[in-house]
């Protein structure tokens, strides 16, 4: 999957899990959405697995800064599988 | 959950529709995944932000502390979202993590300024290891047991000491992989046995105001191997794998509201493809399926067997059954293969009357609350009636496979006792000598003769430690004969015991028919020159047989003793209670006030006579000798 299609997907969790889901760009950040808690990082953490049936590492997820970086963790967890 | 309740739950926040509420508890009810269950957690705190508020929410907020060996993030807004749904909302209080052991041992602390009601302990199994080498001897490796197990039960008295909190303990996970083969169970010292014997020594010790949540079990039932989360661990100390956490807080909510809520008192029984299988109508007494002779009829079997170790540990049993009282008693008297015998049931309906009515008249035989009742059915007709028709009450459709019963039960979770005492297990005998008495007084005319005949004895106790299960127990199931219904925990009970400014006694009855065991209980507190009766209640099974007067004879005198010249008692309604709202008057009290929600009465105990009654008191509560 290209990083494009992975934030097309994204962009469905996103709209399932936000009350006012933000519009996905490589650039965006959680700092920059409101909504964008803690908590709600964990459970998107855990839809991001499910519908990508991929895992992450250990402390992997915590080093990408940007949306278009975790998109591109996800296309490499992918590749393995 | 599906994404369209996602997008209705989602529409009906963005719209502040009250409908928010109702949508967003089933939902939490049915939810399994943690991702789910957070979601709908954070719905909820947004739902607070856009002022829609929870229609059942109490003013009175639990103060709640959470402390231990894990990271409390995200479990306490699990726990805390689960209890809201549940009407309750928490003040909440979070400790450090793995800093449990400073915060309970600093009297000083903050967790002590706090003054939590409940404390919830999650204890790291990091610190419940064996030390020494695995070939030390099993002496010196239960010592270390002892010691841990020692350990989390004084940090639990501490709490309870300080506070008067109820404490809840979580146990240790065993670990679930296959390190150490045969020598795992062979080794005293192993993590295995050694986590297992912990566990095991803070159950069997735990006293009456630690509840034991049970994560062994817990992530026994939910699979060893998908309980463990590493990952999760080295992230961000977390206790388990997230769908184990959900669990985990579930047990943890129930424990919680428990300590409120009583326990459910009468089973309501079904008959034909309930007890046993087919109908006795069509295939008669020896066609019905039932016993030894084929699997159907074992899985039967078993499901009676399973019923009567409920009713030995105090579950009131009734029958409601659609059928021909005839045909349904020969089968109880005649078949070879029955467990449950007629003496097993307080109270027995076969008729063709609709099951709503006759549960509504065996609840009002035997003065229960249809709310303590449980109606077990394999018709979804029957269960849907009683639905209808009589909605207080909790129904189970049991499934298909009567393989199965016996696990549906198991699991309903409706008669876990709080606390076993022994007037539990006596309860049967109590309730079926009670039909005696009344047969009794049906044939005498004069009260005061049939009074006499029974031949009652009462004992009077101060409130002391040994009590205080039953005592808590009583307090929070009594409804119909409570005057102010205040409810008191074990732990609020046991903080009474010697204090100063108070008189807390129990009654026990007994007479010729049988042990009634504990039936009132009076918390009064000396306030100047005036006893203020706090708590004043009984159980219906023992009214009009001069409790109430012997009560007031024995209130009278400790109030006197202890210098005050006036009781003082104060009627709050419930939905339940409305037979005591002129109790006060009838005994003989002065009305102050009185509106329909509350009643404020006292009584002059200058030249106070005691009544005369029939019952002998056989001790008096505080009496020295």
């Amino acid at each position: 999957m290209t990083q494009v299609e992975v934030l097309a997907k994204l962009q469905l969790i996103f709209d399932d899990v936000f009350l006012e889901p933000p519009k996905l760009t490589p650039q965006l950040t959680a700092k920059e959405v409101p909504e964008w808690d803690s908590l709600l990082h964990i459970s998107l953490l855990l839809a991001v697995e499910k519908a990508f049936g991929i895992r992450f590492r250990v402390g992997e997820v915590e080093g990408t800064k940007t949306v278009g970086e975790f998109a591109d963790l996800i296309a490499r967890r992918m590749m393995e599988r | 959950m599906r994404r369209m309740d996602l997008a209705e739950i989602k529409h009906l926040l963005v719209n502040n529709d009250l409908g928010f509420w109702p949508e967003l508890v089933t939902l939490t009810q049915q939810a399994t995944g943690f991702d789910e269950l957070l979601f709908l957690s954070s719905l909820r705190k947004k739902a607070e932000v856009h002022g829609l508020k929870h229609p059942r929410a109490d003013d009175k907020r639990l103060r709640l502390a959470i402390v231990g060996g894990y990271s409390l993030y995200p479990l306490h807004d699990l726990l805390t979202h689960l209890l809201e749904v549940e009407g309750v909302a928490c003040e909440l209080f979070l400790g450090d993590y793995d800093n449990y052991q400073a915060e309970i041992m600093d009297a000083g602390g903050l967790l002590y300024k706090f003054q939590p009601e409940v404390v919830c302990v999650l204890p790291g199994a990091q610190r419940c290891k064996y030390p020494g080498a695995l070939s030390d001897p099993r002496e010196v490796v239960q010592a270390a047991v002892d010691a841990v197990a020692a350990q989390l039960l004084d940090l639990s008295r501490i709490i309870h000491e300080h506070t008067g909190a109820e404490v809840v303990l979580c146990n240790f996970i065993l670990p679930a992989r296959h390190d150490l083969g045969t020598f795992r169970t062979r080794t005293p010292g192993s993590d295995w046995n050694f986590r297992k014997r912990v566990n095991m020594e803070l159950g069997l010790n735990a006293p009456s105001f630690v509840r034991i949540c049970d994560l062994e079990f817990l992530a026994h039932r939910h699979g060893a191997l998908a309980a463990e989360d590493a990952r999760g661990w080295f992230e961000s100390k977390q206790l388990c794998a997230p769908d184990l956490l959900v669990e985990v807080c579930r047990e943890l909510a129930r424990l919680i509201l428990a300590l409120r809520r009583p326990p459910k008192k009468l089973l309501v029984l079904d008959l034909d493809n309930t007890l046993w299988g087919g109908t006795v109508a069509d295939d008669g007494l020896e066609g019905i399926e039932l016993g030894d002779t084929s699997p159907r009829g074992e899985a039967f079997k078993a499901f009676q067997k399973y019923i009567v170790s409920l009713k030995d540990r105090g579950v009131l049993l009734a029958v409601c059954s659609k059928n021909d009282f005839a045909s349904v008693q020969a089968v109880f008297e005649r078949h070879p293969e029955m467990v449950l015998r007629p003496s097993d049931f307080v109270a027995f309906k076969a008729n063709w009357e609709p099951k709503s009515h006759n549960i509504r008249q065996i609840a009002a035989e035997l003065n229960l609350g249809l709310d303590s009742l449980v109606f077990v059915d394999d018709n979804p007709a029957e269960i849907d009636i009683v639905r209808q028709f009589a909605p207080e009450v909790t129904t189970i459709l049991l499934g298909a496979d009567p393989a199965e019963y016996v696990g549906q039960l198991q699991d309903c979770r409706m008669f876990e006792p709080h606390s076993i005492t022994a007037e539990d297990v006596e309860r049967t005998g109590q309730y079926r000598a009670e039909k005696e008495r009344q047969t009794l007084l049906a044939s005498v005319t004069d009260m005061d003769a049939y009074l006499a005949s029974l031949a009652m004895e009462a004992t009077i106790t101060e409130f002391v430690s040994v009590d205080t299960p039953r005592l808590s127990q009583l307090i929070n199931k009594s409804n119909q004969f409570n005057l102010t219904t205040h409810r008191r925990t074990e732990a609020e009970v046991h903080s009474l015991i010697n204090s100063p400014d108070y008189i807390c006694f129990s009654v026990r009855l007994n007479d010729r028919f049988g042990d009634h065991g504990l039936i009132s209980i009076v918390i009064g507190r000396a306030h100047g020159e005036a006893l203020e009766i706090d708590t004043w209640l009984m159980s219906c099974r023992v009214l009009k047989r001069q409790v109430e007067e012997t009560v007031l004879n024995e209130l009278a005198r400790l109030a006197l003793a202890k210098g005050c010249t006036r009781l003082e008692g104060v009627y709050l309604a419930t939905p339940k209670n409305g037979m005591v709202r002129d109790f006060y008057p009838r005994m003989g009290f002065q009305t102050k006030s009185e509106t329909t929600e509350r009643g404020e009465f006292t009584l002059e105990l200058k030249g106070f006579q005691p009544q005369a009654t029939r019952i002998i008191v056989t001790h008096h509560a505080y009496d020295p000798s």
